[in-house]
């Protein structure tokens, strides 16, 4: 597919949203992708950070969803723009799709399952290879509710994770731990550049979308 | 307590056993309530036919794990009959018709285990019918339900001890049963249940048990001047070893009543008089409901549903470990066997006025199609659903519609285009797909597991679960099978997650009839899915989605348009939408409307309904960006389907076929050189904003309706002056000023009012101008712009000619 629905911040021609009365913060926008294998819970995940849901038959997701959210830290409004990817193989080609012009990508695997966690080291690589060179990863383990039956240990995950240079946590969309924190952490090692509290000046300024631009389209406001 | 004109359905109601404490499994989901357990199982039950079997109608979850079976009834208990002194004979023929009816059960591998005289009945004639017979079954071998099945006083020994699911184990309640009614008496009437299930242990060392029994009763003599034969018969069934009972079958075979076969037999019943009673129960049923039939409210009015304040029965304390502490748990909740009996006057009154006539339509009569129900097809389709009186009208006539398939199926499908009646629309959809079941569903391997296996269970719970029947374990299993047997069935096709959405409203409709959910299935997707399912199917969905942009411009063009501008493209939302036929993205409700217009259209009406979901949002999609669009998409909201279903037929009617044109479909006709020619690429999709029409239909067009198009003519003057069609505006392209979207720089007068509802159909010899300029017109909001495909140059090989020259 040669399309890209948007690299992050790029100007759609829509209303941007800001929130009002931040003249003092910066405001940024990422666009940030979750891939894994099929039913680890990267739907849940979302729907979690973003409504503070959790539905049991989350329905499987098809082609992918989007959703939006706007956290804070510190004196940065950061928005994150979702891409909620299918986790179902066949799907693997619409994948590029959606991660590049990724900021971030959390690679979601259930630890009740080992093959989810291989499945995520793939993406992990082709990560590496394909998206941008600076996206910031994160390796999610999922379901950690089910602790008591895990087949992935936290210590080889970790470990992993960290020979990957990626952040990682264990999660449960189910009771929402780790949940926000993931998302926050991914925020924070986000480069949020000095230079972009030119708030207003760059409202509605259209962006590349080439390679050389992406750093810079972090922050749009 | 029942009123015996009236009786010809009741219900009985149970709670089936609350999960303790702990509400979800092990992999985290949670446990499915046993009452939804219940509900898939029984499913299976509504299908046996037998005259000896109380059909069941239906069965309902109510609040609080409560359950309520709706079944036939009619007639009185044994019980109550068995008060007066039975005669010989009509002892014999109760034996033989129970007999005949635990052949069936076994037949259908159930087991009653709680046959006792009240589930027995008479009617008039003295038929038997065995009542309540599948509870056993539909609770999972009682699994389900707190409480124990069956009478005690008629189980076998090796019940006492937990053998269950051997049909044996009816026939000694049949045997004891007989055995009561030879002896005329009740067996221990004043024991308690714990020596009554001593006595019954105590059979084990006896070698003649029913000569125990009567010794027991006082009854020996009784016992000794029995037929022979009778009373060799009722002593093999209660054998203590369920092995040297007999089987129904031989039950029936036996010499005792192959003598007098006649007198044991079912009675034929004379027909009623009232024609209702004579159509099949579930109809009566279904009516029964519409006509305002609450069988919730009946029991609550019998006192078998009592509602209490929730705020009395709040527990004080709740351990960790889900005990509580607090109020006595509730009398309400306790097993109450009684029977309500539904009242059938009301739906008497309501159909009384219907004429006999519609009972039996007579299809091929000159009169047909009658005027049942004339008018009440303008009503909102809700309303006409609702309807007793026009569901009566419907349901009959497809009935007898479908009685006569596959040689009514044009008929079929001109009524189905009419409404669908609900009752009936799973058969009316196979009917529709002109499925015809070969038995070759039987024959799939649906069992050996595969590398799919894996996905399909991922994705099974997740489908469609809100909904009772397809979140059940029964329901679960089926969609497994359905779906092994589907990419069995195609080994040049894969899984593709949505297939399972796909699949669920055929399993819906058709909850027991997997054969047919599976050929509906089967024979639907090539019709609307065509080559989908492939391993590699991006060319055929990158060709659907162009197709798709390209009607949005012909039929929206501001909305395509703007989506453009925002890069809001089909591939990043509508991917679930057809690749499942929306029944992703819809609940289930909406989607059987939804397919009842779809599936008399062809492989194109999909594209009209995406467009008209489009349509409806249009206000909110145009005052929106990239994101808000997207957000919109990712929790579809609110679409009315009424309006969703008319506006794609009025696009799907309106427009041209060859419009709609994809390479990947299954074709019936092979292609002409006037029709799209398969030189038509992806990457001319692509390229090209407004779609093409064939030579064909325009020449279709002219001929018949020649101010439905306008032809825009953009070859140079002098070339239009040579030849031309007739009625066609010459635009001459090298004149034309696209600079500014505005259709004045056109410098044609009335040009608007010319266009307004037509077709506009660019016609040039540089097919490049001719999509330059429908562009330029599509921008500037014009709707309904084609480009002729091949050009100017292809009208001059239509035979006989239609061009005209000045």
């Amino acid at each position: 597919m040669a399309t890209t629905p948007r690299s992050g911040g790029s100007a759609g021609g829509g209303t941007a949203q800001r929130p009002n009365g931040t003249s003092q913060s910066k405001s940024c926008q990422f666009k940030l992708v979750l891939l894994g294998e099929s039913a680890v819970g990267k739907s849940s995940l979302v729907l979690r950070f973003v409504k503070g849901q959790f539905h049991e038959y989350q329905e499987s997701t098809i082609g992918a969803a989007f959703l939006t959210q706007t956290i804070c830290i510190e004196d940065t409004v950061v928005k994150f723009e979702i891409w909620d990817t299918a986790g179902q193989e066949r799907y693997h080609s619409l994948a590029p799709m959606y991660y590049r012009g990724a900021q971030a990508a959390i690679v979601v695997y259930d630890i009740q399952n080992q093959d989810s966690f291989q499945r995520a080291k793939t993406w992990v690589k082709e990560l590496h290879k394909q998206a941008s060179p600076n996206i910031v990863i994160a390796l999610a383990g999922n379901k950690a509710d089910l602790s008591n039956i895990r087949v992935v240990e936290y210590e080889e995950a970790k470990q992993y994770a960290e020979e990957n240079g990626l952040l990682f946590m264990e999660t449960s969309a189910k009771t929402g731990m780790n949940v926000n924190d993931i998302f926050m952490a991914i925020a924070k090692k986000l480069p949020k550049n000095d230079g972009a509290n030119n708030q207003g000046a760059g409202a509605g300024r259209r962006l590349n979308e080439n390679e050389n631009n992406r750093q810079t389209t972090n922050c749009c406001k | 307590m029942v009123n015996k004109q009236e009786s010809l359905m009741a219900a009985i109601t149970f709670f089936a056993k609350a999960h303790a404490g702990e509400v979800c499994g092990s992999n985290g989901l949670p446990l499915t309530p046993n009452s939804i357990a219940i509900l898939g199982r029984s499913q299976k039950l509504k299908e046996l036919r037998h005259s000896n079997l109380c059909q069941y109608l239906d069965v309902i979850r109510g609040k609080h794990e409560r359950t309520v079976v709706v079944s036939e009834y009619h007639g009185t208990t044994l019980q109550e009959k068995c008060k007066d002194k039975l005669n010989n004979d009509l002892i014999l023929r109760l034996f033989y018709q129970v007999a005949s009816a635990l052949k069936e059960l076994n037949e259908h591998k159930l087991v009653a285990h709680n046959l006792e005289p009240k589930h027995i009945l008479l009617d008039a004639y003295n038929n038997v019918k065995l009542f309540n017979y599948g509870l056993f079954y539909m609770t999972k071998s009682g699994d389900h339900v707190a409480f124990p099945i069956g009478n005690i006083k008629y189980m076998p020994p090796e019940r006492l001890v937990g053998i269950k699911n051997n049909c044996k184990s009816d026939i000694w309640s049949l045997g004891m049963i007989v055995a009561e009614l030879l002896l005329q008496t009740q067996f221990w009437p004043n024991l308690k249940i714990s020596s009554i299930s001593r006595k019954i242990l105590s059979f084990c060392q006896s070698s003649n048990v029913f000569e125990k029994i009567a010794r027991e009763h006082d009854k020996l003599e009784m016992y000794q001047e029995l037929d022979p034969d009778l009373r060799n018969l009722v002593e093999q069934c209660l054998a203590v070893k369920p092995t040297d009972r007999p089987l129904p079958q031989e039950i029936l075979n036996h010499p005792l009543f192959v003598r007098n076969l006649d007198l044991y037999l079912v009675t034929p019943k004379e027909k009623s008089s009232t024609l209702l009673l004579r159509m099949p129960l579930e109809q009566i049923y279904y009516w029964w409901q519409l006509a305002g039939g609450d069988v919730q409210a009946e029991l609550k009015k019998e006192g078998l549903i009592r509602s209490e304040a929730p705020i009395l029965s709040i527990p004080q304390v709740v351990c960790l470990n889900g005990n509580i502490a607090g109020p006595k748990r509730s009398q309400s909740y306790l097993m109450d066997d009684r029977v309500v009996i539904l009242k059938m006057q009301n739906l008497l009154d309501r159909l009384s006025k219907i004429p006999a006539m519609a009972y039996y339509p007579l299809i091929h009569s000159p009169k047909f199609p009658y005027n049942f129900g004339v008018g009440m097809d303008q009503l909102p389709l809700v309303i006409r659903e609702k309807d007793i009186e026009y569901q009566f009208y419907r349901v009959r006539l497809f009935s007898r519609l479908l009685q006569g398939y596959p040689y009514t199926s044009e008929t079929i499908r001109k009524e189905a285009a009419i409404d669908i009646p609900p009752l009936l629309r799973g058969q009316i959809w196979a009917c529709l797909l002109d499925v015809i079941p070969n038995g070759s569903y039987e024959k799939i391997d649906k069992f050996t597991p595969t590398s799919t296996d894996r996905q399909i269970e991922v994705d099974i719970p997740r489908c469609h679960q809100y909904d009772e029947l397809l979140s059940s374990p029964e329901g679960h299993l089926k969609l497994k099978r359905l779906l092994k047997a589907w990419v069995t069935a195609h080994p040049q096709y894969v899984y593709w997650q949505g297939l399972d959405s796909l699949t669920a409203p055929f399993l819906y409709l058709n909850f027991n009839n997997e054969e047919l959910a599976f050929h509906s299935v089967y024979k639907f997707i090539p019709k609307y899915l065509q080559w989908f399912f492939l391993k590699d199917n991006s060319a055929i969905i990158k060709e659907y989605l162009c197709k798709f942009s390209q009607l949005t411009a012909f039929h929206e063009p501001v909305l395509a348009q703007h989506l453009s501008n925002i890069a809001f493209i089909p591939e990043l939302f509508a991917i679930p939408w057809f690749l499942t036929m929306f029944s992703h993205v819809f609940p289930l409700h909406k989607i059987l409307h939804l397919w009842d217009k779809l599936m008399l259209g062809d492989n194109s009406y999909p594209l009209y309904i995406g467009i008209s979901i489009l349509k409806q949002l249009k206000s909110t999609l145009l005052a929106s960006g990239f994101n808000e669009c997207i957000l919109l998409f990712s929790d579809l909201p609110d679409i009315v389907m009424e309006n969703c279903v008319v506006e794609s037929q009025k696009m799907y009617e309106s427009t041209p076929k060859s419009i709609a044109h994809r390479f990947h479909v299954v074709r019936e006709k092979e292609l002409g050189p006037f029709d799209i020619t398969p030189d038509v690429t992806l990457a001319h999709l692509q390229k090209e904003m407004s779609p093409r029409i064939s030579a064909n239909d325009l020449h279709f067009m002219l001929r018949n309706d020649p101010n439905a198009m306008l032809c825009l003519d953009i070859r140079s003057v002098s070339e239009f002056n040579r030849v031309h069609l007739p009625d066609s505006i010459n635009i001459p392209f090298s004149n034309i000023n696209m600079d500014e979207k505005s259709l004045e720089l056109l410098n044609e007068p009335l040009l608007e009012e010319k266009m307004h509802n037509r077709i506009i159909i660019c016609i040039s010899n540089v097919h490049e101008n001719a999509v330059e300029f429908s562009k330029f017109l599509v921008e500037c909001g014009v709707s309904r712009v084609c480009i002729l495909h091949q050009g100017f140059n292809i009208l001059h090989s239509i035979e006989p000619n239609i061009l005209v020259s000045n």
